[in-house]
């Protein structure tokens, strides 16, 4: 233990904070996109991410007896993939921001700072959907490279963009939503991935029947899914299909609505689970 | 700013059917240090979450140097806290943790990384200021935990049993760090603690919470004296034994005096109590038997100390 000079006890007390704190969520973020970029989550996952999209590309592109599907359906997977994984990394970090921080311990000294809680949630989830522009321009290349036109890239990359985002919004926001009132961080993540799991489980289902096209109506994660395979593969216009927007345009909004207001009461412990 | 830097009237905290805090009042001024003391489940860690601005209280109202606590954002600005169950993210350096919480509180990264280096260095922790908290001992963790609470340079610090699962070396150096707090700084503390040691070092009142109730409040001093002894243990030579007894008896401030078992002239006094509350009454015993020529050859008073007022205020001391 030092005792300081009277000089630096001066120096130190007269650094006064300002009268307002605004941007509390940017300090947020920012030590939240370096606890994910800097360590080895973030980059774990590009790795791994670049992995599985250079074995899809290679099997498609330089091996024409492997190559056991169409190229625009190749490029239709790649960004099918690149998309679902990232709503799945969004969904689970945003699912671990608050619970984690509850189980670590670590909530009740952010809540005693002067940052507003819906600022604080701002900051983690915004750390948390930075996975997707970067998962997306990891796909840039592969989907570059198997492309058989010029127009099926744009394609690819503009729905994708469109379509990933919304289900990231939403997903994200969900995880969010059940971050904050999770008691545990295995109930937040449970909870979320199965949510998830139970919304893309249709997307690789044979649905017909009015039925199955209520379910792609209604479930963000075939309508999106639906949506990009249409426009890539059967070369639909965007304006065709809008309707398949409607699902995820309302799910990012509904639901990052409900997480964002909810952000507001954020409490010590969560009320689910405990 | 207003002379008291904390303002507490009243408030009160139940979570369902149990009342965890009930009409809690205390006033703090600049540079005091106020143990909150209490069993486990007395309520301590209600209160300090409910001053914190962590939990909003049922009833009653607080206000941290005149901000009162319908303004929680503000009143955050001014206290400092050191929680019971800090975590902290061990692969984050020190400097880098402390920095953090200063930005949070709205400095520039320049005025951060100023602040992180004087309270490291005040905290002691200079030297390992770069190096992860992974490999931080406890004691240093609740140092950099302490640093972290002064960040804003708080008008009212609260600190949850900061000294739990330390080494008694680890213990003297938080407490020797609240001492200099309150003194240099001229913040507040309010410090809830099991350590009845620490609390005569370094807190000027008390206050004891029992069942979420304040059973006892003042001066150290004052509170070791509601525990004032009311029993002595004289011994005298055999053979004025009864002599001794029956002077003990007849002496005003002596309830009863009784030969114990064991002999060789020990006699246990029940004592009345001066009912003033002075230690007047104490020293009956012994003016009995100096007024009747007896040779006292021993005398030991029985409790005075600070454990047992909070043993028998509490009620612990008859179960």
């Amino acid at each position: 233990m030092t005792t300081l000079a009277q000089g630096e006890v001066r120096r130190a007390t007269a650094l006064q904070p300002p009268t307002k704190a605004g941007g509390g969520w940017l300090v947020v973020a920012g030590q939240e996109l370096r606890d994910i970029w800097l360590s080895a989550r973030g980059p774990g996952i590009v790795v791994g991410t670049s992995l599985l999209l250079s074995l899809l590309t290679y099997l498609a592109a330089s091996n024409e007896e492997l190559n056991i599907i169409d190229q625009r359906d190749t490029v239709n997977l790649v960004a099918q993939i690149t998309m679902a994984l990232a709503v799945a990394v969004s969904l689970l970090f945003t699912a671990d921001c608050l619970s984690g921080e509850r189980e670590r311990e670590t909530l009740e000294s952010l809540l005693v700072t002067p940052v507003p809680r819906r600022q604080i949630a701002l900051g983690k989830y915004l750390a948390a959907v930075s996975m997707w522009p970067v998962l997306l321009a990891v796909a840039v290349p592969y989907i570059w490279v198997i492309r058989e036109s010029e127009g099926v890239f744009t394609d690819a990359m503009l729905g994708g963009l469109l379509v990933g985002t919304l289900l990231v919004i939403g997903f994200a926001s969900l995880g969010l939503l059940v971050s904050i009132y999770s008691g545990s961080n295995r109930l937040s993540l449970a909870v979320s991935f199965f949510i998830f799991v139970v919304l893309l489980a249709p997307t690789q289902l044979p649905l017909g029947g009015w039925f199955g096209d209520l379910i792609v109506q209604i479930n963000p994660m075939t309508a999106g899914s639906t949506f990009l395979h249409r426009a890539i593969v059967k070369e639909h216009g965007w304006g065709e299909d809008v309707d398949l927007l409607i699902a995820p345009v309302v799910w990012a909004i509904v639901v990052s609505a409900v997480a964002f207001v909810a952000a507001g009461r954020l409490r010590l412990q969560g009320s689910l689970g405990r | 700013m207003a002379e008291e830097s904390l303002r507490v009237d009243g408030i009160s905290k139940a979570y369902g059917r149990t009342v965890a805090v009930r009409e809690l009042s205390l006033e703090a001024t600049p540079g005091e240090v106020i143990g909150l003391l209490g069993p486990n489940g007395a309520g301590k860690t209600t209160a300090i979450r409910v001053l914190t601005t962590i939990y909003a209280p049922d009833s009653g109202s607080f206000a941290v140097d005149g901000i009162p606590c319908t303004k929680p954002s503000a009143i955050r600005r001014r206290i400092g806290v050191l929680p019971e169950s800090a975590g902290y993210p061990l692969d984050q350096s020190g400097e880098e943790f402390v920095q953090y919480f200063a930005r949070l509180f709205g400095h520039s990264r320049r005025s951060a990384r100023g602040i992180a280096t004087v309270l490291l260095k005040e905290v002691g922790l200079a030297e390992r200021a770069s190096s992860p908290i992974a490999t931080y001992s406890r004691g240093m963790r609740q140092r950099l935990g302490l640093a972290r609470a002064l960040v804003n340079a708080p008008s009212v610090l609260f600190l949850d049993e900061p000294t739990l699962g330390l080494d008694p070396a680890g213990q003297r150096q938080i407490v020797a760090l609240i001492s200099e707090v309150a003194r240099e700084r001229g913040a507040a503390v309010i410090l809830s603690t099991h350590f009845l040691d620490e609390v005569e070092e370094v807190c000027s009142r008390i206050i004891i919470l029992n069942r979420g109730e304040a059973i006892a409040e003042g001066p150290v001093a004052d509170i070791k004296r509601r525990a004032a002894p009311q029993t002595a243990k004289v011994r005298v030579p055999q053979e004025v034994h009864e002599d001794a007894l029956s002077a003990l008896k007849r002496a005003p401030g002596v309830a009863d005096a009784q030969s114990t078992n064991g002999g060789q002239g020990w006699i246990s006094v029940t004592l009345k109590g001066a009912p003033d509350g002075s230690e007047n009454g104490l020293n009956a015993p012994i003016r009995a038997l100096v007024e009747a020529g007896i040779p006292i050859l021993s005398f030991e008073l029985e409790g005075g100390k600070l454990s047992d007022a909070f043993l028998a205020l509490t009620g612990e001391a008859r179960e």
